[in-house]
This record gives structure tokens, C-alpha cells and sequence, in this order.
């Protein structure tokens, strides 16, 4: 099925940029083609700017800066014709019609037949931009509509148009297993979906707080969390996308939309963009935007901008008196007789109408629109799934009192929800959702796509208890999820860990560890041990360390396979997961690592132990006492922190054996599969055996962590802790002609562990991250 | 009793560890180019050199296993020459020129290849498994400072300004720059696949500039990397053969070893090596330092560079005339021959009667070569 093995991004600006990069993480080769410089010998010194710039990206445009060897920098008048061995060719050249235009024709004329060529236009239809080119071309052509930073967005929008369905086929298979991106199906209408509705939403957020005299602190706090929206809210998303991009997109939107639409009913000349843009102001890339940084002063002080005179002052912390931020308490805000109720409903009001009366025309149906804003702007929920946690009757009886239009969608759903469980093909509570006529319709994954969520509507857990769950995904297979606050990982954990193991023995094949929060879990319960360490309770301190270290054991040499299949942050206990794995099927956008020094600790779930297995292990490392202490030493005492699963490859979280699945959707189908697969002939693992230095490495230790504080690079608490690992690395005074075993290793642990957590220093480091969410450097 | 001399030098292109050209390339492959340049240059029957002594300070991994021995192979010659691998840490290979002196004064041999290689990409510092004796630690640490923080302390024991360490950083890098520019470089060098000419100078490097860098050691302190040798993968070899053997086959004769010497100092001042170590050199010439006309004074770090040269009462204008190892690298193992076969050199082409090379070691040591003009 994959037979795109080559592609072409034309534009290296920062979306072909991006784009090259995510078809490079996918480890495909990547023709990356601008024009040729006016003013350098080098002629294809655009892209290869473009290609450094990829490698200084942060956030991180590469999953490995080894990847950037996929990509091959390039010049339109040079090198166009290497498209000719290019399956798929991307333009991403500014939204100029004519420019695109005689592109194509370039294109056309040296591509081979049959591949695909797509446009990353975010506002021009596809009708147009196929205008006057042979009908052999718009059968090979459609829109593909990246999202800003392209690594990091997984929404893709698609505009089919004439495009033959098969090479649509081959298209959606590449982008949704190699790049990992989710699909999603637009009509050829202005702005696509996410776009449409978001934009609508940005305008009608900043035309309201003009009006009815919100501060910009104000507006961003009520239109962020208890919207499911991103902390950034309207203003600060707006600085990030850059505020100079408005003027040509409410232009473009305004061009493209009938008279009565809303939006063009809604924009208004606004003075205070053109005078913020005419001043450099254009956001995060410029010298400010709503939110600017005052440098001067010392630590820089975060000041915003006044929406009526346009003057700075410093920012302040807007209080909201009495709101309740959790999205389901939505209808609260909205109904408040107060100025924050009045805007958020007034907002929300019109924005969700929007989407109502939008469904149909953008797309085939509600769930597209509710993905693309969900994987386009990071919306916690969709406008559709708003619109059932507010009640489709609330919200018409209160669209109508207030003089709101009523979308006739809203009409017709007659207080009905939008999404329902219904029995469907044998299968009870499948989950389906209303079709524009008003009937219910299944929702039907993709193969290869198995959701939690999906399951966890459908059925009881196995077992249960306050900070984890066990479900039953078929096969013989049972999912282990985390449920705690941010996933973190505390006794009852461990305690639902070991009667998983007791029930797996008793009639399944295999465990996989496995949630749908953002992140698989930040580590252990830092608020639980500080608690502990502030009576004093010690020995109930090592008690939970000792558990842990007992329950991961157990996992590891369970006789059957474990596989765990982390997304997002799995730090220090959340690690300690994945090193007592049997196989690690991680989403590529997996960021983990043994961060415990960062808040003075050492890992003592058996992270070290773990960690030095896999460094001694590795074929063609230097043999000897000290090469894989020594690495290890290294990536425990920096806290380092693999930025991708690939990176967690090379720092041996991630073994040989263990798999990358690029989409997140279908991490969990993958872990499943290889959970089976693992159970075919299980043998559970033999332990290892450790030759460590003893006293003389922990000296080579001690000796690098004191230069690292002579010079300035390590604090006086960093030496301190370092030496606690040093000498768990170095294996206590152990001699190298004695083996150790993994109980010798896991004791060394608890008992650093315990020496450290005592440690004032390390008390306040605990302390600071528990108030900041920021490590503490004393 | 018979006198050693220097018959040929030649090295290879000095680069930056783990950033330059050569760090793919296996220190032996490096190290066997140079040794086959050097026999082919100075036009010797390979069947009659006695032994084959490679310097290294950290000789394990691609750098283990007797290189010294793998080197004959690997450099096409006859299975009848032995190989020893040399370690005295920075000075190996000026070692095995000592080492080679001394056999022919004894009659042992008359013709040495005295090379030195380090890969300081390929090999850590410290070699794979660094395992200091705790018990020597805890007597006296001081033992295992590290390079860059007896730097720090010559500098404040000796008094010597960070201005002044950027000053003489700046002039190596400048005096490096010409002579690279001028091709004054290029008879020693045998251009590689990799890399052609040396990869570390930095000639543009200003006074300015450097005062911009944070120190590199101690937070507070004044050697910074700028005004530190860079860590660098590069090879030398020199051909020292009897002196009678050199006439005897027409060989070309750059200068005659007059003396040699090592020395001991505190481990906490190993920059100061070259001082003890020279003086012994000089007084069994019996000569004194004003008599010297070349010095190659290894550049380990500016601070120890100078206050040697105060204490030695050297002319600044004979030292290291095509730059030092702050400008051109130091490969630990290489640079004592490097400097031997550079001082041997310039004696020759300036017509000078005696020159000086000199390095000091990790530890608390240094080492001395005077050279005489033939």
C-alpha cells in the first residue's frame, strides 16, 4: 500500500519547512526546493537556511537531528526537474494564486504521471487553483492543509476535488501511518473547517471585549480552561500565530464568503491591529503583540496591551470571582449576571451557532468539524461536544431568548443529544452521533484505530479504585489505566498493579499499560511524599519505595507479557513503567527520562538498575566497569529528557526490539497487537547480573561532578545528589570482580533514597516543584 | 659514543576532536599514513629500522592491542620491525625519541621511527574505564586535579593576568595563521583524504573576543578555552636514526639530540614540568637558556606557557615561531613529536646552533629534547 517513497515540498518557508520535517521524521526522502537567492553564490541557500533553521526549531521541528539527512535542500530553477521521481509534491508557496498557478504548469510538465501533487493553501478552494490546468492534472491534485508547527499538529485537512480516490487512498494511508496525522475530509469551502470556525471565534472573542471593555488578561482566562481551551486562550494564540497574518486572512475569508455570512457580518475595521502591526507588534516573532516581555527590567516583566488606548502596562493575574474553570460547570459562567458571563456567553453564543449552521457546508458531518478543532486548536472538546455538555435544549431556549440566531440544525436535533450510545450490529452502546438530517449514525473507527475512550463507554472496568483503572479490550488482553491527577503514580497504583497481575494469571494473555491523558504519567506523587516527609513518617516513605520497587518486579517476571504504550511525558516513575516493560510501543511524540535529580531524588523504582542492564547490555559499547555506569551516571544526574520516542531510542529506554507507532490514535491497537504477538511463546525475562567499579569509579565520578562545580555548571544540592547516584552507579563498594544482583542494586536505591529525601535541599526542590511546576537550582 | 639525529618529521593535518574532519577516521589508520609519508620522504630501507616506538597517552580501545606493532602492518612494513606503544601521557612520543637516543647511544640499533597518535574523538580522556585509587585520593587529591584546574593555578601562583594568557593565545593563533598561509607548514604535513591542511587554527581570534568567554574550569577563574589547547585528533612521527647510519645513507639530517630529560614537580603545577626538566637539559650541554636558539615550548595552556617561559628566561621571539598547540591542537600523544621534529626543522632552515622542545605532563612532569645544529 505504501508507494510514496520520496517527496517534494516546494517553499521553504516555515510550513514547507515544517512539512519537510515531518515527512523526514518518517524516515522519507524529502526534496525540500525554493527559489534561488538573488544575492548569494550559494543558489540554493534558502532551503539550506530553511533545513538549519528545522535543526535550531524549539520546540523541536525533528523527532532526531539525524533526520535532517532525509531532507535535501534544494532551488526551484536548478533542481525542479528531480520531481520526476517524486510520488508526492507538496506546494507550500505564499497564497498567491497566479504564483501557484505557473507552478503547477512547472510541475506539470516534469512529474511523472500519476503522482500526487497537493496544495498547504490555508484560504484559496480548490476550484480555483485548478483553473485552466489539463483535467489529467486535478485528477492527481488535491488540498492538504498542514497545521502550525506541523510536528506537533496532528490535524490534516484534505480537499479531494477531482482527485482519483484511489491516489486519495494512498494519500490518507501515508499521512495517517507515516506522519501520524489525522485525516480529515473538507468541502472545497473558504478556510476549511478549522480555519472557518476558528478564526470566526478569535474575531468574535477580540470584537466582543473591545465592545464590552474586557482587559486581555480577562478574556484569555475565561476563554481557555473553562472552555477546554488551551491556556493561551484567544490573545495569546493570536500573539503565537502572529498578528500581521490577520489582515490578509479576514481579507481572504471576507472575499470568499457570501454577504450574509456571520463572519462577514462581524468584521469591522479595527485601528488598533493596524496600528499594533504598523509598530512591529505582531506577536511572539516580532517585538510583542497583545503580550509583550519588558527585557529591561530584571526578571523581564510580562506586560499587555490596552484594547482601547493601545498603551502597555504590566500584566495582572485577572480574577474571576467564584468561577468554577471545569468545562462541565460551562452553563454556570455562561448564565453569570456579570460582565464575565455576559462576554463568555456572548462568545461562546455565537461561536457554537457558527459551528451548528456550519455542518453540512464544511463538512460531511459534525464529527470532522468536532476533530479538526480539537487536533487544530487544541480544543479540549469539539463545538458539537460543547453543545451536549451544555444541553442542545439549554442552549436553543437560551440562542433564542437572547436573540441569537438559531442554527436549523439546533432546530431540528429537538433537545436531543448530538452524540448517543446506541446498540449497533450486535455491539451494545456503540457510540453514534447526528447527521445533519437529524439521525443517529454509527461512528466507525478506521482499522487499526482502538480507542479507550470508545471502550470505557461501553463497558465496566474490571477493577478499580481512586487512581487507576482495568479494562478488558479483548482477545485476552487487559489495559491498564492511569487515572490520578496527571497520571501520577501512588500507592493505590501499585496496589491495582498487583491484582492485575493476580487477574491476567487467572485467564488473560497479556497487560498493557496504556491511557488517553496528555501525558502516560509525570512519575511519582511528589504532593504524597512531601506529605510524608513533613510528619516525618520515614519508614512509610520507604514503605511506598519499597512497594514500587516489589510491584515492578512483578511486572517484569510476570508470566506474561507486559507492554507499555506511553504518548506524551513519561517522567521518572512514568519511565520506571517502561524499563519494567516487556516491550515499549510508544507514540513518537513520547518525551521520558529519569528525571528524579531534578527534584533532588534519585530514581528508586528500579530506574537505575534498568537503566544499567540496558547500557551493559548494549553490543559494541566499551566493556569494563565503567562505560555503561558511566552513561547511565550521565543521563540520570543531567535529569535528561529524550524530546521523542527516536531519542529514547538511543538513550536505550527505547530497546532494538521496541516499536514506534506514529499515530497516536492507533498506539493502543499496535500495543495490543504486540502484546499478542508476545504471548504467542512467552518466557518471562532473566534477571541481570551487574560488575560495577565500586569505590574507585564512584572517585572518577566524584572527581567529574566536582569540575562540574568548580566551573559553575552544577550547584552545590546537584553535587550532593550526584554523589548519591554516583554511588549507586558505581554499586556501593562493590569490587568489580564481584557480580551484583538486581536486589543488590534495587536496595542501594531505596537506601540513597532514603538518605537524600531527608535532605532540606532536596525538601525545598520538592516543595518548588509542587507550587511552580519549575525545578528549583540551589 | 655514538650521537642520535633527527632524519625526517612529518605529521598529519591537526583537527578538532568530535567536530573536524577527523574524527571517523581510526587513529591507527591516521597514525600509519604519517609513519608511510615519513619512510617514503626520508628515502630509508625499511628492512634496516630496529624498532617501531608510537607514543599515546590513552592506548586502549582503537588505540590499544600494541599499536605500535599494528602500525607496521598497517603501514606496509616488513614483518622484521618490532613495535612498542609508549605511554607518558602529553609526553609519549617525545619519549620514544629519548627512548630511540638512548638505544643508539648504546649500540642497541640505528634507526628508529619515534611516531605518536591520539584520537581524542574516538578515545575519551581518561580512557573507558577511569578507576582512581581511593586511597591515593584521599592522601592527596591534588593528584587527580584536572589539566584545566592546574592551569588555574599556575596562573594565580605565577601571577599571570588573563589579559596576558589572551595576549600570547592570540599571537599563536596569529603566528599559525601566516605560517599556514605562507605554506611554511606544508613540507610537515602529509595531506589526507579528509583533510588537507589544519583544521583548529583560528586566525581571526582577537583579544576582544576572547575576553568574551566564560572560564572554562573554574567559575571564577581565568583560563578560559580560548587560552586552552583544544582537544584535538591528529599524528607525528619522526625518523631518528645513528648519526654515522644517517651519513652512511645519504639521509637528510635535520639536527643532531644533544640532550634529553625528564622530571618530576608537583601534580597541582603539572605546567610547570618544563621547567625542571629543561634545566636538567641544559646544564648536561652545558649551556644556558640565552644560548638557545629555538624553543618549541608546548602550549598546553597560555598560563603555563608563559610562566615557564619567566621562569626559564626565555626570548619571547624564539618561541614556537609557527604558532603552538593553542593555535594548531594538541593531540596528546603526537605533540612531543611534532615539536621535536618542528624544533629539528627550524634549526635547519634558520641556521640557529642549539633549540629547545619541551612539554609538560599530567601528573606533575615534564620532558626536554636540545637539538644541536649538525
Amino acid at each position: 500500500m505504501n508507494s510514496i517513497k520520496q517527496v517534494a515540498v516546494i517553499g521553504a518557508g516555515a510550513m514547507g519547512a515544517g512539512i519537510a520535517a515531518v515527512i523526514a521524521n518518517a524516515g522519507v526522502p524529502v526534496l525540500l526546493l525554493d527559489r534561488v537567492s538573488d544575492t548569494e553564490t550559494e543558489r540554493s541557500c534558502i532551503a539550506k537556511a530553511a533545513v538549519s533553521r528545522l535543526l535550531k526549531a524549539s520546540p523541536e521541528a525533528l523527532t532526531h537531528k539525524r533526520n535532517s539527512r532525509f531532507i535535501s535542500p534544494l532551488n526551484i530553477d536548478d533542481h525542479l526537474h528531480l520531481i520526476a521521481d517524486c510520488d508526492w509534491i507538496i506546494e507550500a508557496v505564499s497564497e498567491n494564486l497566479s504564483l501557484k498557478q505557473t507552478l503547477y504548469t512547472q510541475i506539470d510538465a516534469v512529474r511523472k504521471p500519476g503522482s500526487i501533487v497537493s496544495s498547504n493553501t490555508s484560504t484559496l478552494p480548490l476550484h480555483y487553483l485548478v483553473q485552466g490546468l489539463p483535467d489529467s492534472f486535478a485528477a492527481d491534485f488535491c488540498i492538504t492543509h498542514f497545521f502550525n508547527p506541523p510536528r506537533y499538529m496532528r490535524l490534516l485537512e484534505t480537499v479531494a476535488g477531482e482527485m482519483r480516490p484511489e491516489a486519495m487512498q494512498q494519500l490518507e494511508h501515508f499521512a495517517d501511518l507515516k506522519l501520524g496525522k489525522t485525516v480529515i475530509h473538507c468541502k472545497d469551502s473558504p478556510g476549511f473547517i478549522a480555519n472557518r470556525l476558528g478564526i470566526f471565534w478569535i474575531y468574535c472573542a477580540l470584537v466582543e471585549a473591545i465592545d464590552m471593555g474586557l482587559s486581555i488578561e480577562e478574556a484569555d482566562a475565561l476563554l481557555s480552561k473553562p472552555c477546554g481551551v488551551p491556556k493561551t486562550g484567544v490573545f495569546g494564540l493570536m500573539d503565537l500565530v502572529g498578528i500581521d497574518l490577520m489582515p490578509a486572512i479576514v481579507g481572504a475569508m471576507c472575499q470568499a464568503l457570501p454577504e450574509h455570512d456571520p463572519f462577514v457580518q462581524l468584521q469591522r475595521h479595527l485601528p488598533l491591529i493596524d496600528n499594533m502591526i504598523s509598530q512591529g507588534y505582531t506577536g511572539r516573532k516580532g517585538k510583542g503583540g497583545f503580550y509583550r516581555l519588558d527585557r529591561r527590567q530584571n526578571p523581564p516583566v510580562k506586560e499587555v496591551i490596552c484594547l482601547n488606548d493601545g498603551e502597555y502596562s504590566p500584566a495582572r493575574r485577572p480574577k474571576v470571582p467564584g468561577a468554577d474553570t471545569r468545562v462541565h460547570k460551562l452553563s454556570n459562567l455562561l448564565t453569570r449576571d456579570d460582565k464575565y458571563g455576559q462576554y463568555t456567553w456572548r462568545v461562546m453564543a455565537q461561536t457554537l451557532s457558527y459551528a451548528a449552521s456550519l455542518a453540512g457546508e464544511v463538512a460531511e458531518d459534525i464529527t470532522a468539524i468536532d476533530a479538526a478543532m480539537r487536533l487544530g486548536y487544541n480544543w479540549k472538546y469539539g463545538p458539537f461536544e460543547l453543545m451536549d455538555i451544555l444541553g442542545t435544549g439549554w442552549l436553543a431556549e437560551h440562542l433564542q431568548t437572547d436573540g441569537f440566531s438559531l442554527p436549523a440544525m439546533l432546530a431540528t436535533t429537538a433537545r436531543r443529544p448530538l452524540y448517543t450510545l446506541q446498540d449497533y450490529q450486535g455491539n451494545t452502546d456503540k457510540l453514534h452521533f447526528m447527521d445533519v438530517y437529524g439521525r443517529y449514525q454509527p461512528l466507525i473507527r478506521p482499522e487499526g484505530v482502538l480507542l479507550l475512550s470508545d471502550i470505557k463507554r461501553q463497558r465496566q472496568p474490571l477493577l478499580k479504585n481512586a487512581s487507576a483503572a482495568v479494562w478488558d479490550i479483548d482477545d485476552g488482553i487487559l489495559c491498564f489505566e492511569f487515572t490520578s491527577k496527571m497520571n501520577s503514580l501512588d500507592p493505590d497504583i501499585m496496589s491495582l498493579l498487583h491484582q492485575s497481575i493476580a487477574r491476567v494469571k487467572r485467564g488473560y494473555k497479556a497487560l498493557v499499560i496504556y491511557n488517553e491523558g496528555e501525558n502516560f504519567s509525570v512519575g511519582a506523587n511528589l504532593g504524597l511524599a512531601m506529605f510524608t516527609a513533613n510528619i516525618a513518617a520515614w519508614q512509610d516513605i520507604e514503605a511506598m519505595v519499597a512497594a514500587g520497587q516489589q510491584t515492578f518486579k512483578a511486572l517484569k517476571y510476570a508470566p506474561f507479557p507486559v507492554v507499555s504504550a506511553p504518548s506524551g511525558l513519561a517522567l521518572g516513575g512514568g519511565c520506571e513503567v517502561l524499563l519494567h516493560s516487556d516491550a515499549i510501543q510508544a507514540h513518537t511524540e513520547t518525551y521520558t527520562g529519569l528525571v528524579e535529580v531534578g527534584v533532588g531524588l534519585v530514581p528508586a523504582w528500579g530506574g537505575c538498575k534498568e537503566m544499567l542492564a540496558r547500557w551493559q547490555q548494549k553490543p559494541d559499547y566499551p566493556q569494563g566497569p565503567m562505560p555503561a555506569a558511566a552513561k547511565v551516571f550521565e543521563l540520570i544526574s543531567t535529569a535528561a529528557v529524550a524530546k521523542s520516542a527516536e531519542q529514547a531510542r538511543n538513550n536505550l529506554i527505547l530497546r532494538p526490539d521496541d516499536n514506534i507507532t506514529m499515530n497516536r490514535d492507533r498506539l493502543l491497537a499496535d500495543a495490543k497487537a504486540s502484546a499478542l504477538k508476545l504471548a504467542e511463546d512467552y518466557q518471562p525475562p532473566q534477571p541481570a547480573t551487574y560488575a560495577l567499579p565500586g569505590s574507585s569509579g564512584k572517585l572518577a565520578f566524584e572527581m567529574a561532578v566536582n569540575g562540574f562545580v568548580r566551573n559553575g555548571k552544577a550547584t552545590r544540592h546537584d553535587q550532593t545528589v550526584s554523589l548519591h547516584v554516583a554511588d549507586i552507579m558505581a554499586g556501593g563498594d562493590t569490587d568489580p570482580s564481584e557480580p551484583l544482583t538486581e536486589d543488590d542494586l534495587l536496595q542501594l536505591e531505596r537506601q540513597h533514597f532514603m538518605q537524600i529525601i531527608r535532605h532540606p535541599d532536596t525538601l525545598a526542590r520538592i516543595e518548588h516543584m509542587l507550587l511552580t511546576g519549575k525545578p528549583l537550582r540551589n | 659514543m655514538e650521537h642520535a639525529v633527527i632524519a625526517g618529521y612529518c605529521r598529519s593535518p591537526f583537527d578538532f576532536a568530535h567536530k573536524g574532519a577527523l574524527a571517523r577516521v581510526r587513529p591507527d589508520t591516521l597514525a600509519a599514513k604519517v609513519i608511510r609519508g615519513l619512510v617514503r620522504n626520508s628515502g630509508i630501507n625499511p628492512t634496516q629500522i630496529e624498532d617501531l616506538l608510537c607514543g599515546c597517552a590513552f592506548p586502549e580501545g582503537e588505540q590499544g592491542l600494541n599499536m605500535a606493532r599494528m602500525l607496521v602492518f598497517l603501514s606496509r612494513l616488513p614483518d622484521c620491525i618490532p613495535g612498542a606503544t609508549i605511554n607518558r601521557w602529553c609526553g609519549s612520543s617525545m619519549q620514544t625519541v629519548h627512548m630511540a637516543s638512548g638505544s643508539i647511544a648504546m649500540g642497541a640499533g640505528e634507526a628508529f621511527i619515534c611516531a605518536g597518535v591520539e584520537s581524542m574523538s574516538r578515545i575519551p580522556m581518561m580512557g573507558y574505564n577511569p578507576l582512581p585509587n581511593p586511597k591515593l585520593y584521599k592522601e592527596n587529591a591534588r593528584i587527580y586535579m584536572s589539566m584545566g584546574e592546574t592551569a588555574e593555578v599556575v596562573a594565580e601562583h605565577y601571577n599571570i593576568s588573563r589579559d596576558a594568557q589572551e595576549a600570547f593565545a592570540v599571537s599563536s593563533q596569529q603566528k599559525a595563521l601566516h605560517a599556514q598561509q605562507e605554506g611554511l607548514l606544508s613540507d610537515e604535513i602529509i595531506p589526507l583524504e579528509e583533510l588537507q591542511q589544519d583544521g583548529c587554527i583560528r586566525g581571526e581570534t582577537s583579544a576582544e573576543g576572547l575576553a568574551g568567554l566564560n572560564p572554562a574550569f573554574v567559575s571564577d577563574g581565568s583560563v578560559t578555552a580560548g587560552t586552552s589547547s583544544p582537544l584535538t585528533d591528529g599524528a607525528a612521527a619522526v625518523l631518528v636514526c645513528a648519526e654515522s647510519y644517517a651519513r652512511r645513507h645519504n639521509l637528510p639530517i635535520l639536527a643532531r639530540i644533544k640532550t634529553v630529560a625528564v622530571a618530576g614537580c608537583a601534580p597541582e603545577v603539572m605546567g610547570m614540568g618544563p621547567v625542571a626538566a629543561s634545566r636538567k637539559a641544559l646544564q648536561r650541554a652545558g649551556l644556558n637558556s640565552s644560548d638557545l636558539d629555538i624553543i618549541e615550548l608546548n602550549e598546553a595552556f597560555a598560563s603555563q606557557a608563559l610562566a615557564c617561559s619567566r621562569e626559564l628566561e626565555l626570548d619571547p621571539d624564539k618561541i614556537n615561531l609557527h604558532g603552538g598547540a593553542i593555535a594548531l591542537g594538541h593531540p596528546l600523544g603526537a605533540s612531543g613529536a611534532r615539536i621535536v621534529g618542528k624544533a629539528a626543522s627550524l634549526l635547519q632552515q634558520t641556521g640557529g646552533q642549539y633549540a629547545l622542545a619541551t612539554q609538560c605532563i599530567g601528573g606533575g612532569q615534564g620532558i626536554a629534547t636540545l637539538l644541536e645544529a649538525i
